[in-house]
């Protein structure tokens, strides 16, 4: 008997009238590693949720079909149990930690405690996980005080130590700087080798084809298909389901490369094989570029400097000019790019130095006097949202900038379906899932039409579609003369999306240049300690 | 009347708890960010008793003031976790019977909040305080009560009425906007009648 | 240790002395000058809570937790000295403003209690880590759910607390204005209140989840990893305290006699 086996199963959350998932079956192996792939609300998360009985046992609504993962049925088993078969990790690392806990240590023992395992046992099995993830160091310090890939190590330790048969990890590296996403799949390859079962939801499919055994693909709560990777990423139907296949199997779609059973590759080494062996090399790719109306100087510093706390300088004569390209500024966190922006939009004040705004000293200037000039997108949208209806929300910027009701909702209605958000105006926006909020966000400000759009993160969350629509709606308002900024992690997207790109680390600007010329330059990225956009790193490797 | 205090112990009405806190302390601290002359501290303990009903209402308000006073060393502070347990119990028992379901009805809700805080505060501030309560209004009016030589506890009375009833009354208003505006999957995790439907 | 927290581990033996002893020595001071019933007793014990503070190197700390009290002193000096019921002997006086011997005295009754409760107290929530208590009380059968509720508080508050910030820039840089007559400042209230509330109810359902996959609400008995050793001082300390409380009563019920 298979070690998960799922029939008929059917759900719906409470409150709604879409199943979430619809007549589920398939059985899983132990041993094996499952990815799940799909777009956002396709049905994932509940799925993965449905393994370990959360859904219907915490979250209520109706339920049809049967699960059993080793013999025991999900929906009869209280949650508390069954987390000592199936354990679970989530997005968000913030809200996995217990709050119980005032060491990473003692968050790490929690469960076990729970559990009631003798002291010595948990002891020694704490210390055993920690160490194998690589944060025996941590032990004594607050949890809560971790960078977001410690913390997400931490939630991950939480649940080895309960050594559960299955895990399941859904997009636990989604809303992770890159180095927090490597070191948290430098784990998830360590766990690969365990034997132990995983089944992981995932937006990175580069990443996850390369340790998947099978793939579930999802949409609409239905599984379209549950197949080997190349099979999975070989089909025609992936952009319905809103999904893009790997950097690897794009390029040797487009070259026609196929393994002998007809799919197409998804692995870089088979890339690499089929390449040499057809004796083919990939030109260097022109992507369309992004036409912006001109380079006219919109944002100038002059020997600026600036700190946080005194004698601990972010910034020392800092000289930057910006114009209307379109701008991605790129480098590890910490490396002073929030600091950057935030001084432009006028919510840090330059310790000394200027800041020119269209040739406008605006160093002395409040947030307030600028905020009809500059926009600045969040990067957590529920720091902002507090009306109860999406039009709502993205008038609000608008009518405090003196906007008349009129114009407002005529610039809120365009934002609104510029973010792909049309048909929702009316809806909750707490009632939306995180990547539409976030939308919204970028809407609500949008929509105040200003000169300047600054984005922190927005990708964060998103799935291909969702980043499809921000990368429309970058080109759409640089055509229209609108400096966009954006600080951004997703090294793809910076390729496909910017015309300029800056470099920082530590403070400084490392490189200041087109996207092709700083993707090129190995010593650069490797100083910033940043990747390679996949594609790139295809064509240069496939190019020698 | 059992219905009324119906309460489930769970991991999502337990972690309520905190939230609440916390959102007792940003009120407390917005309010004195903008200047406003209002508390507004236990914005949280209302939503707490309007979500998880009287007794995590109550748990919300009590732990508030023993935390408040852990971190501030004030034990006086402790003793008005009875105040707070009161406005808890008080809010979750009249939204429970449906006066958190629109604007004016709530008033009444808050009337019992502000009651509850009346009552129990007035003989604890005589104990302690001599009748004041540290507001400058309301100690203005205690002192007007003492010169013309009313009782120390209707004074004391009088004092808090002033005090907390507005305060109270503001505070359900915000708390009903907000519980207004809370997204179904939210309200349907405190659905103290929620079950699995089945489908097949 | 997080933000919430008055404790700061300086590594001294009232720091590692059990946190009931510290309880007692608190209900102690503040019981013995109520029951023996003479103003002295409040200055044995506010002088000893002062002691105590210096040897456990926190009194420059204590300042601030005592100072927040002199005003509430000077209002009860005032409407008491004033207006209480039952003045009769001037004491002092200032212009038309008249002190009375028995209000200012009955007001030095309240305001000598206040200083002590404070004092104790300072004592033991300087001393003592939360966690500590909360964990002691656990051991003894508490309800290892409102253990993890006031611990959770120390925690989750404090990273609540740090949003503040973000979400006045969020707001500002939409052109929201904070500062200005009541009214605009009143209107400023709900779009900073409400996206903490919000994110805050939402972010419940994640930790509950948290907390349910990692054997929350389990029937059977918590395991508890610290061990501490009772020092030999927490029994002779006890034995003190308890002694004094039966002292003081003692004396009361022969003074009635």
């Amino acid at each position: 008997m298979s070690l998960i086996q799922i029939e008929h199963l059917k759900y719906r959350y409470p409150g709604t009238d879409r199943l979430a998932l619809d007549d589920i079956t398939l059985s899983i192996e132990k041993g094996e590693f499952i990815g799940i792939v799909g777009r956002n609300g396709a049905g994932k998360s509940t799925l993965g949720q449905a393994v370990n009985g959360l859904v219907p046992r915490f979250h209520n609504g109706a339920y049809g079909g049967k699960v059993t993962v080793s013999g025991v049925i999900a929906e009869n088993t209280p949650v508390e149990e069954m987390c000592g078969h199936v354990g679970l990790i989530f997005q968000n690392p913030f809200n996995q930690l217990s709050g119980a806990a005032e060491t990473v240590f003692n968050e790490v023992a929690y469960g076990l405690q729970n559990l009631g395992f003798p002291a010595q046992e948990i002891r020694s099995r704490v210390e055993e996980v920690l160490k194998q993830l690589d944060i025996w160091e941590y032990r004594e310090r607050n949890p809560f005080e971790l960078s977001g890939g410690q913390m997400q190590r931490v939630a991950i330790a939480s649940i080895l130590c309960m050594r559960p048969e299955v895990i399941i990890l859904d997009e636990p590296t989604s809303q992770l700087d890159p180095q927090g996403t490597e070191e948290v799949f430098r784990v998830v390859e360590d766990l690969t080798d365990t034997g132990i079962t995983i089944i992981m939801i995932e937006q990175k499919l580069e990443k996850l084809a390369k340790y998947c055994d099978r793939i579930i693909l999802m949409e609409g709560g239905k599984v379209r298909c549950f197949d080997t990777p190349e099979k999975v990423f070989s089909r025609e139907d992936l952009d319905e389901c809103g999904v893009e296949p790997p950097a690897f199997t794009r390029i040797c779609r487009e070259y026609a490369l196929t393994l002998q059973d007809g799919t197409y590759p998804v692995k870089l080494e088979d890339a690499e094989r089929l390449f040499r062996e057809k004796g083919v090399s990939p030109e260097k790719d022109a992507p369309a570029k992004i036409v912006s109306s001109g380079n006219e100087e919109v944002f100038r510093t002059s020997e600026l400097d600036f700190s946080y706390i005194r004698n601990v300088q972010i910034f020392k004569g800092l000289n930057i000019l910006l114009d209307e390209r379109p701008t991605a500024v790129i480098g590890q966190n910490g490396a002073g790019k929030t600091t950057l922006v935030r001084l432009l939009k006028g919510l840090l004040k330059p310790v000394s130095g200027r800041i020119y705004f269209r040739k406008e000293d605006i160093s002395g200037k409040t947030v307030a006097m600028l905020a009809d000039k500059v926009g600045y997108v969040f990067q957590n949208p529920d720091d902002q949202i507090f009306k109860y209806k999406v039009l709502d929300e993205v008038m609000f910027g608008p009518l405090n900038i003196g906007m008349t009701e009129k114009t407002a909702r005529e610039e809120s209605l365009n934002a609104i379906s510029l973010m792909g958000l049309s048909g929702l105006e009316n809806v909750n926006p707490y009632d939306l899932e995180l990547y539409q909020r976030k939308m919204t966000a970028i809407a609500s400000v949008v929509a105040m039409d200003t000169d300047v759009i600054i984005l922190d993160e927005p990708t964060i969350a998103q799935d291909y579609p969702g980043k499809r629509l921000i990368g429309n709606m970058i080109r759409e308002l640089s055509r229209k003369g609108k400096l966009i900024i954006a600080i951004l992690h997703d090294m793809d997207f910076v390729e496909e999306n910017f015309e300029r790109v800056i470099v920082m680390a530590h403070g400084r600007i490392l490189m200041d240049g087109s996207a092709d010329e700083v993707f090129a330059e190995d010593q650069v990225l490797a100083e910033a300690r940043l990747q390679k956009p996949y594609i790139t790193a295809l064509r240069e490797i496939l190019g020698k | 009347m059992g219905n009324l205090f119906k309460t489930k112990l769970n991991a999502a009405t337990i972690v309520l708890i905190p939230a609440c806190i916390g959102i007792n302390y940003l009120g407390k601290l917005f309010a004195s960010l903008l200047k406003l002359p209002l508390w507004l501290d236990c914005i949280g303990t209302c939503i707490g008793a309007c979500l998880g009903g009287p007794v995590i209402g109550g748990v919300c308000g009590a732990i508030n003031n023993i935390i408040y006073g852990l971190t501030t060393g004030d034990n006086i502070t402790l003793i008005y976790a009875l105040t707070s347990f009161g406005i808890g119990i008080a809010v979750g028992v009249t939204a429970r019977m449906g006066f958190m379901e629109t604007l004016p009805k709530s008033l009444i809700c808050a009337l019992a909040a502000g009651l509850a805080a009346v009552i129990i505060s007035t003989p604890l501030n005589v104990m302690f305080w001599g009748g004041t309560t540290g507001n400058v209004w309301g100690d203005a009016a205690f002192a007007v009560t003492q010169a013309n030589g009313l009782p120390v506890l209707l004074g004391s009375f009088i004092d808090e009425i002033l005090v907390d009833v507005p305060d109270k009354i503001i505070t359900i208003i915000i708390a009903f906007f907000i519980l207004k505006g809370l997204p179904e999957k939210i309200k349907a995790l405190y659905d103290v009648n929620a079950e699995v439907e089945r489908l097949d | 240790m997080s933000g919430l927290s008055l404790y700061v581990d300086q590594g001294t033996y009232l720091n590692r002395l059990h946190p009931y002893t510290k309880l007692l020595y608190v209900l102690t001071a503040i019981l013995v000058p109520l029951i023996g019933g003479k103003k002295i007793l409040f200055a044995v014990t506010i002088a000893s809570s002062i002691l105590l503070l210096i040897i456990g190197k926190t009194l420059k700390r204590a300042v601030p937790l005592i100072a927040f009290s002199f005003t509430l002193i000077i209002v009860i000096f005032l409407v008491q000295g004033l207006f209480f019921h039952k003045n009769e002997i001037p004491l002092l006086s200032l212009g038309f403003l008249v002190f009375y011997r028995e209000g200012v005295m009955y007001a030095a009754g309240i305001c000598l209690n206040i200083l002590n409760m404070l004092l104790s107290f300072a004592v033991f929530v300087l001393n003592t880590p939360p966690q500590e208590l909360v964990e002691e009380l656990e051991k003894n059968g508490f309800s290892s759910k409102f253990g993890y509720v006031i611990n959770s508080v120390f925690q989750i508050v404090p990273q609540m607390m740090k949003t503040k910030d973000t979400i006045l820039d969020a707001q500002r840089s939409r052109g929201m204005e904070t500062e200005g007559s009541l009214m605009t400042r009143i209107k400023a209230f709900l779009p900073l209140i409400s996206p903490v509330v919000m994110s805050a109810l939402i972010n419940t359902r994640e930790r509950a989840i948290a907390l349910e996959v990692r054997g929350f609400g389990r029937k059977n008995k918590k395991t508890f990893i610290s061990e501490r050793q009772k020092l030999k001082g927490d029994t002779v300390i006890t034995a003190l305290l308890f002694s004094l409380l039966i002292l003081a009563v003692v004396w009361r019920v022969k003074s009635c006699l």
